[in-house]
């Protein structure tokens, strides 16, 4: 893991060591309001690879677009999907997402729209019939991700 | 054509006998893709068994389903299976029309165990895995 204050300088550095071209850029939520930047160089030449990381002070990571113009687009998209701003990026502007969505999808505690309207395989008990024939008291299994308007709360009330 | 390389992971595989319809690998999927049904049976009682034993039941499988449109290959159910019921197999042309053909039932899952490679030789000096504690009764 970089420092962040040494994330531009060491990425120019690997670029100009012969790691000159650019795979990608990503975020990682590593939770608890972390998030950390990865980016990933190719060597053709030396036919090698470098992953690269740092984590974000904040919600504020420098921008690579200075050094490697094709990762803006990348942070572009970063930006939006965790909520992250990348300072000096040449070019802010939301890459996918549409005007005035609200939130970041990509971030974990993001609730997962589909998953209120598609029902869970795994509430399915396949030597049950009907609620009767439960065991009174026993935990149903919870799935992890379905927002809470979902009303995942079982009729015997004892989701967790 | 090329052999596949070990640990290719293209379709996922079902060894039908060892499946105990627990559905771990159901609630453990990331994807919700894994449907599973299947019902109790009672078994009878064994030859020369005590007559006023509990009557044993077993669960039976009916139906197993994986929606590749929907899997990431993440592994997991194979992983978690506590019988080693899934395999990754190395099929990987199953493309199909549309979205609904991609569900593969019970009888495709257990035909591409045709496509399992054989385990490669661990590395020298690698930790073997400890053997899952067995079931209770008879090992």
């Amino acid at each position: 893991m970089l420092p962040v204050d040494r994330w531009v300088e060491t990425v120019e550095r690997a670029v100009t060591d012969g790691f000159d071209f650019f795979d990608f850029l990503s975020v990682v939520d590593e939770g608890e309001g972390r998030l950390s930047v990865v980016v990933h160089l190719w060597s053709l030449r030396g036919r090698g690879h470098l992953f690269l990381r740092t984590e974000a002070d904040g919600l504020q990571v420098p921008s690579l677009a200075g050094v490697l113009p094709g990762a803006g687009w990348h942070e572009r998209e970063a930006a939006e999907m965790f909520g992250l701003e990348f300072l000096g990026a040449p070019d802010p502007r939301p890459l996918l997402l549409p005007d005035g969505f609200d939130g970041h999808p990509l971030r974990k505690d993001f609730p997962l729209a589909a998953r209120g309207v598609v029902e869970w395989p795994g509430a399915h008990e396949p030597t049950e019939h009907g609620p009767a024939s439960r065991p009174p008291g026993r935990r149903r299994p919870a799935a992890a991700g379905v927002p809470d308007w979902a009303g995942q709360t079982e009729e015997d009330g004892t989701h967790g | 054509m090329a052999e596949p390389p070990p640990r290719s992971r293209g379709a996922i595989a079902l060894r039908e006998e060892n499946c105990t319809v627990c559905m771990i690998c159901v609630r453990e999927c990331p994807d919700w893709c894994i449907t599973i049904d299947g019902h109790a049976e009672h078994v009878p009682p064994e030859e020369g068994s005590a007559p006023n034993r509990r009557p044993r039941s077993t669960t039976v499988l009916d139906r197993f389903a994986i929606d590749f449109s929907l899997c990431m290959y993440c592994g997991i159910c194979i992983e978690t299976c506590p019988f080693d019921a899934l395999f990754w197999a190395t099929d990987y042309a199953y493309d199909a029309p549309g979205p609904r053909e991609l569900i593969a039932e019970k009888g495709r899952l257990v035909d591409w165990l045709d496509g399992v490679l054989v385990p490669e030789p661990l590395d020298p000096g690698a930790e073997i895995a400890p053997e899952p504690a067995r079931r209770r009764g008879r090992a």
